[in-house]
Order: C-alpha cells, then sequence, then structure tokens
C-alpha cells in the first residue's frame, strides 16, 4: 500500500503499533465473537446468499410448476408454502441483509474514513439476530409448517381460523426479530454516518453512496415499527383470540392492509435506495466523471425515502375506498417518478459526457437503468386506478414488480459484487466470464418477466398454482420457465467466476478501477483497522483529488490521527464534520451472539406456547446485556 | 493524542442512538394510537354497547406524576455532569420509588379493570389494552434500566457510564410524553 510504503521508519512502526491492537481472536471464535463490520458484512453477505439460493430454488420449483397447463410437481398446499417462503425470502432474507447488512456494513465505515461503525458490538447483535429469525422461519418449512398465505399474508386467511397451524406464527415471530434485526441496523448506519465520518468530510463532502444508505436506514427506522405493530396484533389474535380484525367485535380487516402496506411500500424504497447508492458509485469510476447534478441526487434520494410513506394505499386501489382517498394516493405515487427521474438523468447524463468503459460493474449498471426505466414505466400504469383495477392480481404486476425489484434492485448488488470484489478478497475476478454472466442473466431476465406481463394482460391470475390448457396462457408460462433456467445459468456463472477468482485470480492492488472513494485508498483487503492513518477529504471523490495519498503518507509519519495507542476512531460533528473526539470503541465480545440466541430462543418458545419457558430466556437476555456492558470501552 | 478533546460540539454517540430507538419506539406508539383512532372512526358505538367509559380521575393523576418524575432524572443528569456521583444516585432512587409505585399502581388497575372486561370481548378492548400494556412494558424497561445505572454508578464514574446515564435520562422524558398520550387515548370516551 502506497500510504505504508512510502513512509519512513516512524510510520512503519506506528502501523505495527495498530496491527497489535486491533488483532482479533483467531478461527470460529474470532468469527463468533468478532465486531469488526468488514467480517460481520462477509457473514452477512455468505447468510444472505444462502437464502438467496433457497429462495431461488422455489422460484424454480414454481416456473416448473407453471410451465405447462395441468403440471402436478407439486400440489396447491406446497404451491402456496413455496409462494409465501419465496416472497418473504428474497426480501427480508436476502435484498435487505445483501445490500444493507453486507453492503453497507463493508463499505460505509471504509467509505467515511472510520474505523468501525458506532456500535461495533449492536452490528454484531443485528447479524446473530438476523441468522436467528432465518432459522427460526425456515424450522417451519423443515417441520412442514411453512407459511402459506403470501408474503402479505392478508387476514382473514392468516387469522387461527383459516390457517389454524403454525405457518403463520413463524411468519409473525420470525418477520418480528427480523426487524428488531434490521431496526438496530438502521439505528447503526444513521449514528455512523451522522458522527463518523472522517474529519473534514462535511455532508457536502459525503458519497451518494452513504446519502442512500441514510435514506434507507431512515425509511427502516420509522417503517419497520409498523409492521411490527401489525404482526404483534394478529398474532395477539391468533394466541389469545384479541380483536382487531374481525368486523364481527368491532374489528376491520383492512387495517391489517393499510398497517402492512405503510410499512410495504417504504419497504420498496429500502430495497431500491441502496442499489442506487451502488449505481452512483460504479458510474463515475468508469466514466472518469465525478457523478452529474451531485446534490440533486443527493436529495433525490433522501425525497425518495420521504415520499415513499405517502403512497402505500395504491396497493389497495380494488379495497372499496373512497374516491378522494384513491386519488390522492394516486398523485402521491405519480409525484415518486420526479425524484426518481432526476436520478434517471443524472446517470444517464454522467455517461454521456464522461467516457464510459463497459466493465462488467458497469454493464450491470446499464441492465439497472433500463430494468428500472422499463419497471417505472409499467408502475405509471398501475399508478392509474382505472387501469389498475382492470390488472389487479394477475401477472401484470408480478412482471411489474419484479422489473423493479429483481431488475432494478438486484441488478446493482450483482453489478456491487463484481465490483468491490477485488477490494474484500485482494483479487480481480475474471472480465470475460464477467460480462458473459452480464449478458446471461440479463436476457433471462426479460425472457423471465416480460412474457408474464402478456400473460397478466390475457387474465392470468397470481397465486395460481396451475391452470387449464384452453386459455391461451400456455406459450407465454412455457417461454417465462425457460427464461428462469437461463437466468439461474447466468446467476451460476457468477457464482463460479467469483470462487473461481476468489482462488485464482490476479492480485487486484488496492484500487484497481482508479476509483475515487475512500475505501480504494487503503489495502485489499482492508486491515482491520481499516486505514493506517484516518484519510484526508477534500471532496466526495478523494482518490482522485491526491492520486498519490501523499499527504496522508506525511501524516501518518507526523502521528496525526493515526491514534495507535488503543481501540479508537475520530468523532466528528454530524454537519461540518470537524473533529470533535476520539471515541474509544469495544473489541470482541462473546454477548452479542449469546442475546442473539437466547432471544430467537425465547420467541420459539412463544412460538410453541411455552411462556413461562419464554420468560425465563427474556431474563436471561437481561442477564446477558448487563454483562455486555459490564465489560465498557476503555477511554483513551 | 488520545486526550478527549475538552469540551464536545455534539452529543456522545451513545445518546444518539437511544435518539434512534426512541424514533422507533415512537412509531411503534403512533401505529396503536392511530390504530385506536382507525377502529373508532370504523364503528358506531364506542366504547361497545354495555361497556362502562373509562373512569378519568386515576389515570390523569398518574400520567403527571409520571411526568414528574421526569425532573429527579433531569436533575440527576445535571449532577452527574458536576460530578456529584452521590446526589445522582439518590436522585435516581427516588424517581425510581415514585415510578416503580406508578408501575404497580397502574397494574393493579389493570388487572381490576380486566375482571370486568375482557381483552378479548372487542376490538374496543383489544386496542384498549394492548396500549396500555405496550405503555406500562416501556415503563418496566424504564426502571430495569435504572436499577442497573445505579448499581454502574455505585462502583464510580466512567465516561460510558456518564453516556449511558445520559441516554437513559432521554429514554425516560420519552416514556413520560408517551404516557401522555396513551392516557389521552384511552381515555378519548370520557372526553
Amino acid at each position: 500500500m502506497a500510504i505504508i510504503e512510502g513512509a519512513d521508519a516512524r510510520g512503519v512502526e506506528r502501523v505495527e503499533r495498530l496491527d497489535r491492537i486491533w488483532r482479533e481472536r483467531p478461527g470460529l471464535t474470532g468469527w463468533l465473537t468478532t465486531t469488526d463490520h468488514k467480517r460481520i458484512g462477509l457473514m452477512y453477505l455468505v447468510t444472505s446468499l444462502l437464502f438467496f439460493a433457497a429462495g431461488g430454488v422455489e422460484a424454480l420449483i414454481m416456473r416448473t410448476q407453471l410451465a405447462t397447463a395441468g403440471e402436478r410437481v407439486v400440489g396447491p398446499e406446497r404451491y402456496d408454502q413455496l409462494m409465501t417462503m419465496h416472497g418473504v425470502t428474497m426480501i427480508f432474507f436476502f435484498v435487505i441483509p445483501l445490500s444493507t447488512g453486507a453492503f453497507g456494513n463493508y463499505l460505509i465505515p471504509l467509505m467515511i474514513g472510520a474505523r468501525d461503525m458506532a456500535f461495533p458490538r449492536l452490528n454484531a447483535l443485528s447479524f446473530w439476530l438476523f441468522l436467528g429469525s432465518g432459522i427460526l422461519f425456515y424450522t417451519g418449512l423443515a417441520i412442514g409448517q411453512a407459511p402459506d398465505a403470501g408474503w402479505f399474508n392478508y387476514v382473514p386467511l392468516a387469522s387461527r381460523q383459516y390457517s389454524p397451524g403454525l405457518g403463520i406464527d413463524f411468519y409473525a415471530l420470525g418477520l418480528i426479530l427480523n426487524g428488531a434485526s434490521s431496526t438496530v441496523a438502521a439505528a447503526n448506519f444513521l449514528v455512523t454516518i451522522a458522527k463518523l465520518r472522517a474529519p473534514g468530510m462535511s455532508l457536502n463532502r459525503m458519497p451518494l453512496f452513504c446519502y442512500a444508505n441514510l435514506a434507507a436506514s431512515f425509511s427502516l427506522l420509522f417503517a419497520l415499527p409498523v409492521l411490527t405493530v401489525d404482526l404483534m396484533f394478529l398474532e395477539l389474535s391468533r394466541k389469545f383470540g384479541l380483536h382487531f380484525f374481525d368486523p364481527g367485535r368491532g374489528g376491520q380487516p383492512l387495517l391489517w392492509q393499510d398497517l402492512f402496506w405503510f410499512f410495504g411500500h417504504p419497504e420498496v424504497y429500502i430495497i431500491v435506495l441502496p442499489a442506487f447508492g451502488i449505481a452512483t458509485s460504479i458510474i463515475p469510476t468508469f466514466t472518469r466523471r465525478r457523478m452529474a447534478a451531485f446534490p440533486l441526487v443527493a436529495l433525490a434520494e433522501l425525497l425518495v425515502a420521504f415520499i415513499g410513506f405517502g403512497v402505500w394505499v395504491h396497493h389497495m386501489f380494488t379495497t372499496g375506498l373512497p374516491t378522494i382517498a384513491l386519488v390522492f394516493f394516486a398523485a402521491a405515487s405519480l409525484i415518486i417518478v420526479i425524484p426518481s427521474g432526476i436520478q434517471i438523468y443524472a446517470w444517464c447524463m454522467t455517461m454521456v459526457t464522461g467516457s464510459p468503459e463497459f466493465r462488467t460493474p458497469l454493464l450491470f449498471i446499464v441492465g439497472f437503468i433500463l430494468f428500472f426505466v422499463f419497471g417505472g414505466l409499467s408502475g405509471i400504469t398501475l399508478a392509474a386506478v382505472p387501469f389498475d383495477q382492470q390488472v389487479t392480481d394477475t401477472y401484470y404486476v408480478v412482471a411489474h414488480f419484479h422489473y423493479v425489484i429483481w431488475g432494478a434492485a438486484v441488478f446493482p448488488l450483482l453489478g456491487g459484487l463484481y465490483y468491490w470484489f477485488p477490494k474484500v478478497t485482494g483479487r480481480m475476478y475474471h472480465e470475460r466470464m464477467g460480462q458473459i454472466s452480464f449478458w446471461l442473466v440479463f436476457a433471462g431476465t426479460n425472457v423471465t418477466f416480460f412474457p408474464m406481463h402478456i400473460s397478466g394482460l390475457l387474465g392470468m391470475p397470481r397465486r395460481v398454482f396451475t391452470y387449464p390448457g384452453n386459455l391461451g396462457w400456455g406459450p407465454e408460462n412455457f417461454v417465462s420457465t425457460l427464461g428462469a433456467f437461463l437466468l439461474t445459468g447466468g446467476l451460476v456463472l457468477i457464482a463460479v467466476n467469483l470462487v473461481y477468482s476468489r482462488l485464482r485470480g490476479e492480485p487486484a492492488g488496492p484500487n484497481p478501477f482508479g476509483a475515487p472513494t475512500l475505501e480504494w485508498t487503503t489495502t485489499s483487503p482492508p486491515p482491520p483497522y481499516n486505514f493506517a492513518v484516518i484519510p484526508e477529504v477534500t471532496s466526495p471523490y478523494p482518490g482522485w483529488d491526491d492520486p498519490t495519498r501523499e499527504a496522508d503518507t506525511r501524516r501518518l509519519e507526523r502521528g496525526e490521527l493515526v491514534l495507535e495507542h488503543g481501540h479508537e476512531t475520530p468523532a466528528t460533528t454530524p454537519v461540518d464534520g470537524r473533529l470533535d473526539e476520539i471515541v474509544s470503541m469495544p473489541s470482541d465480545s462473546p454477548w452479542p451472539i449469546t442475546l442473539a440466541a437466547v432471544t430467537t430462543i425465547g420467541f420459539a418458545m412463544v412460538l410453541s406456547n411455552h411462556l413461562i419457558g419464554a420468560a425465563i430466556m427474556a431474563a436471561l437476555a437481561a442477564a446477558a446485556l448487563c454483562a455486555w456492558h459490564a465489560h465498557e470501552p476503555e477511554a483513551g | 493524542m488520545t486526550a478527549v478533546a475538552p469540551a464536545q460540539a455534539a452529543r456522545p454517540n451513545g445518546w444518539y442512538g437511544m435518539l434512534m430507538l426512541i424514533a422507533s419506539e415512537a412509531t411503534i406508539f403512533g401505529a396503536l394510537i392511530a390504530t385506536y383512532a382507525y377502529l373508532r372512526f370504523n364503528t358506531v358505538a364506542w366504547p361497545p354497547r354495555g361497556v362502562a367509559t373509562p373512569s378519568a380521575t386515576a389515570p390523569v393523576i398518574l400520567a403527571l406524576v409520571l411526568l414528574l418524575t421526569a425532573a429527579p432524572v433531569f436533575l440527576a443528569v445535571r449532577a452527574a455532569a458536576a460530578g456529584r456521583r452521590g446526589s445522582a444516585i439518590g436522585l435516581l432512587a427516588g424517581a425510581f420509588v415514585v415510578q416503580a409505585v406508578y408501575l404497580a399502581i397502574q397494574a393493579h388497575l389493570y388487572a381490576d379493570q380486566l375482571s370486568t372486561l375482557h381483552a378479548d370481548a372487542s376490538a374496543y378492548a383489544s386496542i384498549y389494552y394492548t396500549l396500555l400494556a405496550v405503555h406500562h412494558a416501556h415503563v418496566g424497561v424504564g426502571l430495569l434500566l435504572e436499577l442497573w445505572i445505579m448499581g454502574r454508578l455505585a462502583t464510580g464514574w466512567t465516561p460510558y457510564r456518564r453516556t449511558a446515564l445520559s441516554a437513559i435520562a432521554l429514554y425516560w422524558y420519552f416514556v413520560a410524553v408517551a404516557g401522555l398520550a396513551v392516557t389521552a387515548t384511552t381515555l378519548y370516551p370520557a372526553w
């Protein structure tokens, strides 16, 4: 690394001291007790990709079932379970953990020049709670009691009367636990971004990736509690017979939908905002140009999160609401196009006025923009109430949200996997194989999801496990299924590329793409303390202001913000980014994983009606928290 | 290089973390109160026929008492800033006793009402008891936090504990204000 290699003996000695201070436990214990945001990010990455594989297999079984009319690969009950598991898995156990948990965790502290997250142990807790919620949720499938009422889980279908098994309880309790994990993660990101930016990184010098994560975390913080309340109502109704949704006792079935979509629509932006952030990281690097309209894009990212809270009723246009409500929410749904449009123009303008080099990560971003525009256009048709009332509950809607959630939200994640692979592993991915994988996935996505627009317009309803042969939906469904396997082929090629490159790839060096943000100024992979010296920040693209990082080398020699006497990172003021204090960071701790385990077991006990056992687990959780805080990070 | 800057311009991270927790907890209360209104305005008789209007006296007095306990908590933070550990613990202990009595009386009232109106009787009863239970649970968590910080302060001062105290105080201000909102909502039929 240039900064350290160029340094004199004093600088090298400081780095050696940092190495000693930040060394973590070796082996498995190290992983189980780690508070290093990079290792936590990697655990998020691996876990969420495993859930992605599970959700993908579920999708493939469904597509196989639907390939031709009257298939009997799975029966209707199993199909309903697969459909529900697929939706919940992809949203709660794949996209959010991958985009915020993996990318956010690994990259945010590196991008803002910090040595860790604001609350490292809380960060570990959020990962272990996420893992616990995933295990709890999939236990339902393992014991044959998977939820089967769709990812939106409408009452009265989800009530005890119509879903008497444990499936819905696995859904509700699993998602409450998952929500707790995401809430603490969001709080952690917000404080980290507000307080731990390197001195000099005032808000106008913060990378757009961080703005996107900030907006997504803000949405998570205010949207998830509403889902939690909704799930709590559901469980109180199912377990203790309370009445929230039962019109016979003064309840309202629509209450479930209102609360669910109040969470559910911001959720769409929570999913897609980190993707925007990745796009705004990759585009400047491969076009050799700073993002066009930087302040507007930053504001648009925040505005999307904000307006996202005012559009939820467009999921409920057919529930018999008054016209005035429909008109208001249709208008809000159209207004949100404006901040999205600003970003699309900014991405395109940056590429048009730069000198783009279409390597694999940028290809995925181009695919993303195309899918986002296409999915956005079909979204505009759905914001029109009369048209929506015609196509609700048809495959047209399935086509629309897969273009948005798969095409627009996941493509940048795939591009991001390639883009930051050299940083994380220190090795280059295989470029040619990468480009082939892009074209396979791009073609597969269109072949899978485009025909669904047509089958939807022809009247094919969503969520059916099969269909008769004389309705003319056969060709579209058959093509969709072929596309699904093509898509899978592309994804497998990505996996092969990354695994192969991890073992055999060319050494990447600290900055193989000449990228401008701070994560590229340190070694690949970064050391546990991220930076030998807290880097100097002169703009949102500090790597281009001073490619040799000469100033940082001199600061390392002088010992300016090296902090080589403890587990420390600087804290700054939230707006101006002025140095405020040096905070001591906690190191590895066994308590986050313990607390998460106890909590998960407690939830399982509530689920199986062992309320006394659950109370014991709550007491143990309190004890674990006391033990957690008994170890205080020492001040300087 | 490791010296802590003498006067910090921004609050400590732990205080900001508590602010985030409060934001999400406030959203929970917001959703519960919104549900109360949602159910109320989608029905004719509220409370349902045969259910007595809740009596206002005791809940209003209790809510005001809980609000007043924010004062000793605030003074405890001030005492901590001035380095007076003993008076900080004393003030917290005073607040703790009043808050614990508050919770005991509330639990008694809750059980008393449950004996005449079951939570599974109607949507009205369900949201009424759920809203109160969530509030009481927050008071309970606050009591545990106070107990914990008093125990930690008893063995000495650290910056970590000072931050924890300011965060716990912030939590209590929130619980006291949320208590007002919950009381006002549950007493809506008596307005």
